[in-house]
């Protein structure tokens, strides 16, 4: 049954008397008028004054905002040739449920951005959240390089965080996604992207668009379509980056759930490819921005370990059907030591253990990714301990060290993937 | 008068000699009917546990969350319980089908009778498979949400759901049985109250110190007091 046309014909007319575009700056939005308009003029900036030859186009891509943000960026001054606005279509139910990014429909949105950046020959198109603070001109810059000057397919943003911010990325995304497809994207799933005429005429032509995918974790896709679709990667070192408070920070393991069901998922579509690769490579990075700042979060560990210790006391049925019994053996001995710290092969294993558990459906998916809340926190707390006293390079070569033990435990995932039921050590 | 008395005797014996020749080949029948009904069932017992074995019934049931029936089975195995239940409805049906021959009208009567209660059977049945399955779906839930909100009555919590839906279910099948009648909804009203009366109490203390920190992060929100958690998992 062919597709339903994505952009409405009056779009069209209108995409048709623009002309040609150098590079698109797509903007999903949705109730951001606190936001909206400081991140469109950092993009309007950045066009202006690193891309003054080429010709630029802002698309703020909206899903039906009740807060005024479509007024805050057509009120904004600037050349009306330069700027397009358009609603997507966001599903009544997804918009009951605001996903971590903060966008119902997100997917809708980037497709609309694709398919703006497709029909005017874009020679980039870079997305940029809407709900940014520190957005800099120099963003797109540091995005747009490498794929006009450099040939990159896909840029992934590289920010710079503090010490123990971003310990989902840093212990779970980045270790996992560079196990398994061998590519070292420090930030796999950030949400400031920039892609080639390439990548957006073959991520259109993917039948992932209506797809359980598109509903949550979008971002999760567009990364591993890239990492598994052949194209050349590069990163980009945007520095800081400051973002409206949109975690569910008091519903952590929703967090969780939203995040890691679709890396999950992606890891279930890509086994072929996945399987045959080891060890990982660099993916190019330009900028200098540090990876992690001389700031310091502050983390509570004592609550943490309690709600490991917590949940190893009382978890222990359904983390028996997810973990290996040496592993839940492991735990326990975690749970009971005066000091917190969790190895790290036998995190990487959890890790593995729960994404072949969300495979097997051995219980309820929501279940089994909520039931990782506590390990998760005991994780976090044994980081925390241990590279208190680390300065940020120090830090950085623990996670690093955290990646190896990931790769070098690919073969157990490999077996464990293969044989569920025979190799249960 | 001793003419009569032999005639008598000679009717008698003759009607009790033709009773029991009526009825021996009736219990023949319905010897040879159980027995092989036996054998049948033996067979098909055989192939029923065979077949299952083959596809690992058991361990399949446990992965579809039909783990409870495991504990209802003759020594743990669902594959057991199944071919046992096919070779007693075979010899049901073989020892039904003799008891026709005995007696049609006493048969008829009993098939009817059995047949109209099937589907009151099945009904129950199927409504404490789906009551099993959604106890332990509620009981997990409940368990790894209150473990994660650090309620230390999380396991209570957990348990008190899994028997709320097991008391609703098993009271509901059983009136689909037209089982016990006021004394079964009267037993439920009862347990079910007490359930519900010992999770309010188990919430009400085990969570004292979460309404505690509740309201006090309540209260210095609206003295402007409160301080924004500096950490951020994503």
């Amino acid at each position: 049954m062919p597709e339903q046309a994505v952009l409405p014909a009056a779009t069209q007319e209108r995409i048709a008397s623009l002309g040609a575009v150098d590079i698109v700056v797509g903007i999903p939005s949705y109730n951001n008028a606190d936001t909206i308009a400081h991140v469109v003029r950092a993009a309007q900036s950045g066009l202006h004054v690193h891309f003054a030859g080429y010709r630029g186009l802002i698309v703020n891509s909206d899903g039906g905002s009740i807060d005024g943000t479509p007024e805050k960026v057509l009120d904004l001054p600037g050349e009306p040739e330069e700027l397009l606005q358009l609603p997507y279509r966001v599903d009544p139910v997804e918009r009951l449920s605001t996903p971590y990014h903060g966008v119902p429909g997100r997917a809708s949105a980037i497709r609309t951005i694709f398919e703006i950046a497709r029909a005017t020959q874009a020679k980039a198109c870079v997305l940029f959240d809407s709900d940014l603070q520190g957005v800099v001109p120099d963003w797109v810059k540091a995005l747009v390089a490498p794929v006009i000057e450099d040939r990159a397919d896909f840029v992934a943003a590289w920010h710079t965080r503090r010490k123990f911010d971003g310990t989902i990325t840093s212990g779970i995304l980045y270790p996992l996604t560079r196990a398994l497809y061998g590519k070292r994207i420090r930030q796999p799933f950030g949400g400031e992207l920039a892609v080639s005429p390439a990548y957006v005429e073959r991520a259109l032509t993917q039948s992932v668009w209506n797809s359980d995918l598109s509903r949550d974790g979008f971002d999760v896709w567009l990364t591993d379509f890239a990492l598994v679709g052949g194209f050349r990667l590069a990163q980009a070192r945007l520095g800081p980056r400051e973002q409206q408070a949109r975690e569910p920070g008091s519903d952590l393991a929703a967090t969780l759930v939203q995040v890691l069901a679709p890396v999950f998922l992606e890891i279930e579509r890509h086994v072929a490819t996945w399987q045959k690769i080891r060890g990982s490579e660099a993916v190019p990075a330009f900028g200098s921005a540090p990876a992690l700042s001389a700031e310091t979060a502050e983390v509570d560990t004592a609550k943490m370990i309690e709600a490991f210790r917590f949940g190893q006391q009382n978890l222990q049925d359904v983390w028996g059907l997810v973990l290996t019994p040496a592993t839940m053996v492991e735990m326990k001995k975690i749970a009971r030591a005066a000091e917190m710290r969790m190895p790290d092969d036998v995190w990487a294993r959890t890790v593995y253990d729960f994404a072949l558990g969300y495979r097997l459906r051995v219980i309820a998916r929501d279940h089994l990714l909520r039931a990782m809340t506590p390990l998760y926190l005991g994780w976090v707390a044994s980081f925390v301990q241990e590279t208190r006293q680390l300065g940020p390079e120090a830090t950085e070569a623990r996670i690093e060290k955290l990646c190896l033990a990931f790769e070098q435990l690919k073969p157990y995932l490999i077996s464990r993937w293969r044989w569920p039921d025979r190799f249960n050590p | 008068m001793m003419e009569h008395v032999n005639l008598a005797l000679t009717e008698a014996t003759r009607r009790v000699v033709f009773g029991i020749a009526d009825f021996l080949p009736g219990l023949a029948a319905l010897i040879l009917a159980v027995i092989v009904s036996c054998l049948l069932a033996w067979i098909f017992s055989w192939i029923v546990r065979r077949s299952l074995r083959g596809v690992d019934f058991d361990e399949r049931l446990d992965q579809w969350g039909f783990s409870a029936l495991a504990d209802w089975s003759p020594d743990k195995s669902p594959t057991l319980l199944v071919s046992r239940a096919v070779a007693w409805g075979i010899i049901l049906m073989g020892f039904l089908v003799g008891l026709t021959a005995l007696q049609a009208e006493l048969a008829s009567a009993m098939v009817a009778r059995l047949f109209g209660y099937l589907p009151n059977l099945v009904v129950g049945l199927v409504v404490l498979a789906i009551g099993s399955v959604l106890a332990r779906y509620l009981a997990r839930g409940v368990l790894i949400g209150a473990v994660n909100l650090n309620l230390h009555s999380a396991r209570l919590l957990s348990m008190g759901v899994k028997w709320l839906v097991l008391v609703l279910t098993a009271a509901m099948a059983l009136d689909h049985l037209r089982i016990g009648g006021d004394i079964v909804k009267l037993a439920f009203a009862i347990l079910f109250g007490g359930i519900v009366l010992a999770l309010a109490l188990a919430v009400g203390l085990g969570s004292k110190d979460l309404v505690t920190r509740s309201l006090e992060k309540q209260t210095r929100e609206e003295h402007g007091k409160e301080v924004e958690e500096q950490f951020h998992h994503l």
